[in-house]
C-alpha cells in the first residue's frame, strides 16, 4: 500500500466537500472507492444536523481528470507510491 | 419571411455629439439580414465609414454600440450587447461585449443600435428615452468613478458609464454598465475623448416575434439544457469562471510571472475554490442569464462583483501574488476607476519584467504588493510613472525595451492562459482581430485541456478548429447571446465522462478533423442544417423569421471576421501581424520539450489557405463570397501599403 495525498478541485471538491485528503491504496483506482467511504462517513456525520443534505454522487474513474505529481493520468491501472501526490479535477470552462 | 423582419426595432440612431443632434441612420432589413446584429453589423458600419489613416481619438471616430436579434424577445442570456469602435489601444477596430442592462433598455427605448459621432465641448450625458434623445450637462459627473456616476443617473434607466481613466484616456480604459464591463481594447478612452460622460436609456418597447409559441418552448428547452450541461449548469454557477484556475494549473497554462511558466505554486490560494469557500457571498447574473456566473464578494462593508479568472491569473500568479484579498480589492479600485483588468495587469507584469531586467524602475517588482492600489490609481489620473504605464505594453515596449516579454498581440495583452502548453488557443491570440483577447481568439483551451482532453501541443486540425470557434463566436455574439451559451456546443457526455473510453476514442481523432471542418465551411450546404446543440440558429428563426441554419451561422461569423479583418488592413494594419512576443513562440515553457512553444507559422500557413486569406489579409474574391462592402478601388490601395515597409507593429 502506498500513502498518497489526494487533492479534489472543480465541482468534485464542492460536491463531496472533500479538499485533501491522505490514503493508502495502490493504484489509481482504489482512490474512488477509498474517498466515497470517507463521503459516506461524513454524509451520515451531516445529517444528523441537516436531515434534508442530498447525498452526493458516487465518485468514480470515468468522472475525473486525474494528475499524478502534476502529470495527466488515464490509466486505471497506474500504480501509486508513498508520497504520491494525486489532483483528481472536473472539467471547466469560462472566459 | 414576413414584409417585415421581426426580432429587431427596425430603428438605428446616430447621435452627433458635436452639434448634440440625432437622426435615423439608413439600415435596412437588408441590411439586418445580411450583417445579423452585434459586433457583425458595428464592423459593417464601421467599414463602411473610416478611412486609411484614421485615428481612435480623430473626431471622426465613430462609437457603435449594437444590440442582436435575439436582445429582448426571452431568449436565455442574451442581454449582451457590443461596442465597436477604433481601439486606442492597438490602432485597429476593437469590438467589447457587455452584459449590463443597456442593451435591453437601448433596444426597449426603440432601437437596435446607437452610433455616436463628433466630438463634444463639455462633458456630456446623452439620454435615450422611448426614441427621444436629449443632453445634459455631465460637468457635475466629470471625476467620479464607474459606481458614483451610476448612483447619480435615474436608477430605472439602463446606463453606459465611464469612469476617470476614460475621462484621462488611459488607452485600456473600459466602460461600464451596472458592474458589468465592456473591457477590452480601451473604448472607455475614445468615450473620454468624446467627452462622453454616460449614457442612458430607457423604453416600454418590446419587439415583435416571428413565432412565440415556438420560441417560447425552444426557451424552455434551451434553459434546461445550458443548466444541465457540465459547464454551464454546474462549473460556472458553482464555481465561476474562476474555477478554471486550478485545471489551467493542472494543464501547465496559468500564466506566471509575465507569461515565463504556466504553474504558479500557490494557485490554490488564488483560485476558484478559495473564492467561493471563503469569499463568495452570492452568485450574480448579467439580466437574463440563467448560468449565474458572476460572484459577489464584501469589499470594506460593499456588496460588490468579485474578480473573474483573468483577474485572479493575472494579478496572482503572473505577478507572483498569492493574496486573493488583495485581488478582490484590486478588482473593485479598477472597476471604480473604469480599467480594464486584464491590460492592467498585463502591463503591471511587463513593467515588473522591466524592472528585474533592469530596463526601467517605477517601483513595480515580482512579489511586491503594497503600491499596486497607489500605481492603478497613478494610471487612471496619469500622474507620475501612471502616465506611461497609462499607454499599454506595446508603447512602453517603444519606450524601454523588451519586446520579447511585451505580451501582447496586436498591441492588446493577453488574457490568463499560457498557450505554449495550448497551441491553438496561440494561434487563436495571434489571428484575433482586436488582438490578444482569449474569446475573439476562438477560445481554443476549451478543446486543449480545460473542457476536453485533446492534445494541446500538436499544431494539427487546430487551423480549422478555430476558425470554426471564431466564427461561430462571432455569430453568438451577433445575435446578442453570451458566448457562454456557445460551451453547451460541446456535448455533455465527452465532458462529464473523460476518461471514458469513448470519450478518449472521439478526442483522439480531434487533431485530424481540420479538412471536414473546412468541409463544412466552405460548402455550406452541406451543413444547411439546424441541430440542437446550436439552439441560436432555431431562435433566430422563430424570433426574426430568418431561415437561419448552422452554416448560416458560420456564414454570419465568417462575415464578421473578415469585415474586420479588412477593417484593419483600411486603418493600416500591416500584412503578416497575426504574431505573438518571441517568449511564446521561441522559448519552450518546458527546456527539455520543445513542442512546449507556439508553432506559429506552422499553424498560420493551414490557417490562412483555410481562411481564403493570403499573409493575413482576405483576398479580394473572399470578401465578395461572404459579401464585405469594399471597392476594389480601396481594396487594391489598402492591400499595397499593407504591403509596404512591410513590418508589423507586433
Amino acid at each position: 500500500m502506498a500513502k498518497v495525498t489526494v487533492k479534489l478541485f472543480g465541482v468534485l471538491r464542492m460536491d463531496t466537500k472533500l479538499k485533501a485528503e491522505e490514503i493508502n491504496i495502490d493504484k489509481v483506482e482504489d482512490i474512488f472507492d477509498s474517498l466515497n467511504l470517507i463521503v459516506d462517513e461524513r454524509f451520515e456525520e451531516n445529517k444528523k444536523s441537516n436531515p434534508l443534505l442530498p447525498h452526493p454522487d458516487k465518485l468514480s474513474f470515468k468522472d475525473a481528470v486525474i494528475f499524478i505529481n502534476g502529470e495527466r493520468c488515464a490509466k486505471k491501472s497506474k500504480k501509486l507510491s508513498d508520497g504520491d501526490e494525486v489532483w483528481l479535477l472536473s472539467p471547466a470552462s469560462g472566459g | 419571411m414576413k414584409d417585415k423582419l421581426l426580432g429587431y426595432m427596425g430603428k438605428v440612431l446616430k447621435i452627433d455629439l458635436t452639434n448634440r443632434t440625432s437622426e435615423d441612420f439608413p439600415w435596412t432589413d437588408k441590411d439586418r439580414e445580411r450583417t445579423l446584429g452585434g459586433k457583425v453589423m458595428a464592423a459593417d458600419i464601421l467599414l463602411s465609414h473610416i478611412r486609411p489613416g484614421m485615428k481612435a481619438y480623430d473626431e471622426d471616430n465613430w462609437i457603435v454600440v449594437t444590440t442582436g436579434p435575439l436582445t429582448g424577445v426571452g431568449c436565455p442570456n442574451t442581454s449582451r450587447f457590443n461596442i465597436s469602435t477604433i481601439s486606442p489601444l492597438t490602432g485597429i477596430i476593437t469590438s467589447s461585449n457587455c452584459g449590463g442592462e443597456f442593451g435591453l433598455s437601448l433596444k426597449r427605448s426603440g432601437y437596435d443600435a446607437v452610433i455616436f459621432t463628433g466630438r463634444s465641448s463639455s462633458p456630456v450625458t446623452v439620454n435615450i428615452i422611448n426614441g427621444n434623445v436629449t443632453f445634459d450637462d455631465a460637468s457635475a459627473l466629470w471625476g467620479l468613478t464607474t459606481g458614483e456616476t451610476q448612483e447619480k443617473l435615474p436608477a430605472y434607466h439602463g446606463k453606459l458609464v465611464i469612469g476617470p481613466a476614460g475621462e484621462n484616456k488611459v488607452r485600456y480604459a473600459c466602460v461600464f454598465s451596472n458592474e458589468r464591463t465592456a473591457g477590452r481594447g480601451g473604448v472607455g478612452a475614445v468615450f473620454g475623448d468624446k467627452k462622453l460622460k454616460a449614457v442612458t436609456a430607457f423604453g416600454v418597447k418590446i419587439p415583435e416575434v416571428a413565432d412565440r409559441e415556438s420560441l417560447r418552448k425552444l426557451n424552455e428547452k434551451w434553459t434546461n439544457t445550458l443548466q444541465n450541461h457540465p459547464l454551464t449548469g454546474r462549473q460556472l454557477p458553482k464555481l465561476g469562471t474562476a474555477g478554471l484556475v486550478s485545471p489551467m494549473q493542472a494543464h501547465k497554462i496559468l500564466a506566471t510571472k509575465n507569461f515565463s511558466a504556466g504553474r504558479f505554486k500557490d494557485f490554490e490560494k488564488i483560485s476558484g475554490e478559495e473564492l467561493a469557500e471563503n469569499h463568495m457571498l452570492s452568485n450574480a447574473a448579467c439580466t437574463t442569464c440563467v448560468i449565474r456566473c458572476a460572484r459577489t464578494v464584501c469589499v470594506d462593508g460593499k456588496h460588490v462583483k468579485g474578480p473573474e479568472l483573468e483577474t485572479l491569473g493575472l494579478l496572482g500568479a503572473n505577478i507572483l501574488n498569492n493574496d486573493i484579498e488583495q485581488i478582490i480589492k484590486w478588482n473593485y479600485e479598477l472597476d471604480e476607476l473604469g480599467m480594464d483588468t486584464i491590460s492592467a495587469a498585463g502591463v503591471i507584469a511587463f513593467a515588473m519584467e522591466l524592472k528585474e531586467k533592469g530596463l526601467w524602475d517605477c517601483g513595480l517588482e515580482f512579489g511586491k504588493t503594497d503600491n499596486i492600489s497607489e500605481i492603478f490609481h497613478d494610471i487612471a489620473m496619469r500622474k507620475g510613472n501612471g502616465d506611461i504605464l497609462a499607454e499599454g505594453t506595446r508603447i512602453m515596449s517603444e519606450k524601454f525595451g523588451g519586446k520579447d516579454f511585451a505580451i501582447h498581440a496586436k498591441g492588446m495583452e493577453l488574457a490568463a492562459y499560457e498557450p505554449r502548453h495550448a497551441v491553438g488557443q496561440g494561434l487563436g491570440y495571434a489571428t484575433s482581430n482586436r488582438g490578444g483577447c482569449h474569446l475573439n481568439a476562438g477560445y481554443m483551451v476549451v478543446v486543449e485541456g480545460l473542457g476536453l482532453d485533446v492534445d494541446s501541443l500538436t499544431p494539427h486540425g487546430k487551423a480549422a478548429l478555430t476558425i470554426a470557434f471564431q466564427n461561430l463566436m462571432e455569430a453568438v455574439s451577433a445575435c446578442g447571446s453570451c458566448l457562454f451559451t456557445s460551451y453547451a456546443v460541446l456535448p455533455g457526455f465527452l465532458i462529464d465522462k473523460p476518461n471514458w473510453f469513448l470519450t478518449r476514442a472521439i478526442l483522439a481523432c480531434f487533431p485530424y478533423v481540420g479538412p471536414v471542418v473546412n468541409l463544412l465551411s466552405h460548402f455550406t450546404k452541406v451543413a444547411a442544417i439546424n441541430i440542437p446543440l446550436v439552439p441560436h440558429s432555431y431562435a433566430l428563426k422563430y424570433a426574426t423569421g430568418i431561415k437561419s441554419t448552422v452554416a448560416r451561422m458560420l456564414t454570419w461569423g465568417a462575415l464578421g471576421y473578415n469585415t474586420e479583418r479588412i477593417a484593419n488592413i483600411v486603418l493600416g494594419q500591416k500584412a503578416n501581424a497575426d504574431k505573438l512576443p518571441k517568449r511564446l513562440t521561441n522559448e519552450p515553457q518546458d527546456p527539455s520539450d520543445p513542442r512546449t512553444k507556439v508553432p506559429l507559422e506552422v499553424m498560420k500557413k493551414v490557417y490562412n489557405r483555410a481562411r481564403g486569406w493570403k499573409d493575413g489579409i482576405p483576398t479580394y474574391h473572399r470578401l465578395k463570397t461572404l459579401g464585405v462592402r469594399i471597392s476594389k478601388e480601396l481594396y487594391d490601395s489598402v492591400v499595397k501599403e499593407a504591403y509596404q515597409n512591410g513590418k508589423s507593429d507586433c
